[in-house]
């Protein structure tokens, strides 16, 4: 009972945060892409409700920053002019979930623009190409997820009930698999590849990559399912009645798999994220000027981002949560299947 | 009455006819040696149709491995089944699934031979889905039939295997087994873990059942008194081979084996204490 609430607590929070990446044209103020030339790196603006005199505003207002004098890059905030922020309005043209057109934004400003999160080098939004960069990142992880765990259903599935040579040489290759180095290996199929490829192309071409390759774990998990689902009684008993193996698979040993594989997923799924991320903050993932975790930080290779604009490290904070949501997500699911078994084996099952 | 059944049985075609029956597990020790361990030694005997045998044993002696072999879901090492004259040993796997229905085994542990994640009545209908011959209307008479038969209330169906009692769970595994109607029931202690009423109840619809379709059992229990109920013939089993074998009053009166005189030394005495109780 325990364990389930968890489990619902987590999948609350992770459906929130998606939730917000998912509707990042609502919650960012700006277009991922849109440039501010005359305001690079920016520092972060802050909410005011005090204004300079001491006088209480009941809605929120952010200061415009200007340059300090006698510098060049530090900017102060212009505290005679209060902006006031402005919810629900219109502003720059998005597609809701990727295809309802709309304009409606969460908040903005009147007269200048805002900047929660600063901006880099362009004078682009950070939040609004953090938003939107959740989405490219968050959608490589899932759909790598989904293609790691189907092959390795589809290997650990064949390996576990043909058994034999073909379980033998399948495992041999996972066991292949699990020793390369993979950052490496990747690099070089990085490298057969064009380098100037589109970004829907380039996108697809690193899932497909980050998702072949870690095939190998969870086939084995799999492959272990099976072997011992096989075996159960209620496996015999069916093919006492006459079931074919086909049978037997779908309705008895697939569902065996389920807990293994959503476990996989939660622990995956964070994973193919990072890996995203590195591919892409190395310039080998999507390429600019499309946003994606990777490539916001990746500005901090250079030497005087990486000292100055502080700002700059804040996507990486912010796959934090999302990282705590999903291995939280994969303890309770393991704690279900562990509670699942131990309540199985009290009823003798 | 029962001795007339074996005598008249003994004259037509076996339903059952086991020749020289070896199942030999190797098991690996953590050394790497392969280690030998002989569940079935050369094991032979015959069942006709429409009789019970039972098979009386220690635990460990083989009684388990000798079902599932029967019930073609292991495969022997060597040695021949003949069910209704076919060789059940050596055929292919469609064939197999035919026979297969009409040997059905009721499992030691009937809670681990229904699946936890299904409902009692998904579990009910197995074998009749597989079959394909009937429609849900069929399916749900003969379910309803059989469960009454057995004992247990409609209102279970609904529910998950693991929330039903013991009792229930392998009433369910017997009628699932029974909506088959499988010339050959095999029986591995599926009667131990009920209690006495219900277990009469049973073992009352399996005789019935005998006299009204034919059917045939093998009955497997180390309880002696139940063994001679039941059986027309009892076969004493000792580490993977059956020392002994004819029908109870024999076994009961002069038992000839060690094996078997333990075995009738561990019944509980009832009443006066004699075995008279085990003669009828
Ligand atoms: N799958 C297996 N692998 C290896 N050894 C096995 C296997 N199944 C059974 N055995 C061994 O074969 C022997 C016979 O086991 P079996 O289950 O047939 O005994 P049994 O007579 O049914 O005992 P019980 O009355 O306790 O059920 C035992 O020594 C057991 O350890
Ligand atoms: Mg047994």
């Amino acid at each position: 009972m325990r364990v389930r609430r968890v489990l619902t607590r987590w999948l609350v929070t992770l459906g929130v945060l998606h939730g917000i990446v998912g509707f990042a044209g609502f919650f960012a103020p700006y277009d991922p892409v849109e440039q501010d030339r005359k305001s690079p790196y920016l520092p972060p603006m802050r909410f005011h409700l005090i204004d300079g005199q001491g006088h209480f505003h009941a809605r929120p207002f952010v200061y415009a920053l200007k340059l300090r004098e006698g510098s060049f890059d530090r900017y102060v905030e212009n505290t005679t002019e209060p902006q006031p922020v402005r919810f629900f309005m219109k502003g720059a043209r998005y597609r809701l979930l990727g295809f309802l057109p709309c304009r409606r934004h969460l908040f903005g400003l009147e007269n200048t623009r805002i900047y929660l999160l600063g901006t880099d080098a362009y004078g682009r939004d950070q939040l609004s190409r953090l938003l939107f960069g959740g989405q490219v990142s968050l959608l490589a992880g899932l759909l790598g997820a989904g293609i790691t765990l189907s092959i390795g259903l589809c290997i650990g599935a064949v390996a576990g009930s043909f058994g034999g040579w073909r379980d033998s040489l399948l495992m041999r290759l996972a066991e292949l698999f699990m020793a390369l180095p993979w950052l490496y290996v990747l690099f070089a199929i990085r490298a057969f590849l064009p380098l100037a490829v589109s970004p829907l192309r380039a996108f697809f071409l690193i899932i497909t990559v980050i998702g072949i390759v870690g095939w190998a774990r969870p086939a084995r998990l799999v492959r272990g399912v099976v072997l011992s689902a096989k075996e159960r009684d209620f496996v015999r008993a069916a093919r006492g009645f006459g079931a074919t193996h086909g049978y037997l698979f779908r309705r008895h040993i697939l569902p065996e798999t389920s807990s293994v594989l959503l476990t996989q997923a939660a622990i995956l799924i964070p994973q193919y994220v990072l890996a995203e991320m590195t591919l892409s903050f190395l310039g080998l993932g999507v390429p600019e000027p499309v946003p994606s975790w990777g490539n916001l930080l990746s500005s901090l290779q250079q030497y005087s981002v990486l000292v100055s604009y502080w700002w700059i490290y804040l996507p990486a904070l912010a796959m934090v949560p999302f990282f705590l949501g999903y291995l939280g997500l994969a303890s309770s699911l393991q704690e279900r299947g562990a509670a699942y078994k131990i309540e199985s084996r009290i009823w003798g099952i | 009455m029962k001795v007339e059944a074996t005598a008249t049985g003994k004259n037509v075609h076996p339903l059952l006819k086991v020749e020289n029956l070896v199942k030999r597990y190797t098991k690996r020790s953590l050394a790497g040696t392969p280690e030998e361990l002989l569940a079935l030694d050369s094991v032979s005997f015959t069942i006709s149709p429409g009789t019970t045998l039972a098979v009386v044993g220690e635990s460990g002696s083989g009684k388990s491995t000798l079902a599932n072999c029967l019930a073609c879901l292991e495969s022997p090492t060597s040695g021949n089944i003949w069910f209704e004259g076919k060789d059940i040993v050596k055929l292919e796997e469609r064939a197999c699934r035919q026979v297969r229905r009409q040997i059905q085994l009721i499992f030691q542990d009937p809670a681990s031979s229904l699946n936890p994640r299904w409902s009692a009545f998904e579990v009910l209908v197995e074998p009749l889905i597989l079959q394909r011959k009937f429609n849900r209307e069929e399916i749900k008479k003969r379910v309803n039939y059989w469960l009454g038969r057995v004992g247990l209330s409609q209102d279970i169906v609904g529910r998950s295997p693991m929330e039903l009692s013991g009792g229930q769970r392998q009433r369910l595994a017997i009628a699932r087994a029974l909506t088959l109607e499988p010339k050959l029931l095999i029986l591995d202690e599926a009667l131990s873990a009920l209690d006495c009423s219900v277990q009469a109840q049973i073992a009352n619809l399996l005789m019935e059942l005998q006299g009204s379709l034919g059917m045939t059992y093998l009955f497997i229990t180390h309880d002696l008194a139940m063994a001679a109920h039941f059986a027309d013939e009892i076969a004493v089993m000792d580490r993977g081979r059956i020392v002994e074998q004819g029908p109870p009053n024999k076994i009961f009166i002069q038992p000839e084996q060690e094996t078997t005189r333990r075995l009738l030394a561990a019944v509980p005495r009832i009443g006066r204490g004699d075995q008279s109780a085990l003669e009828r």
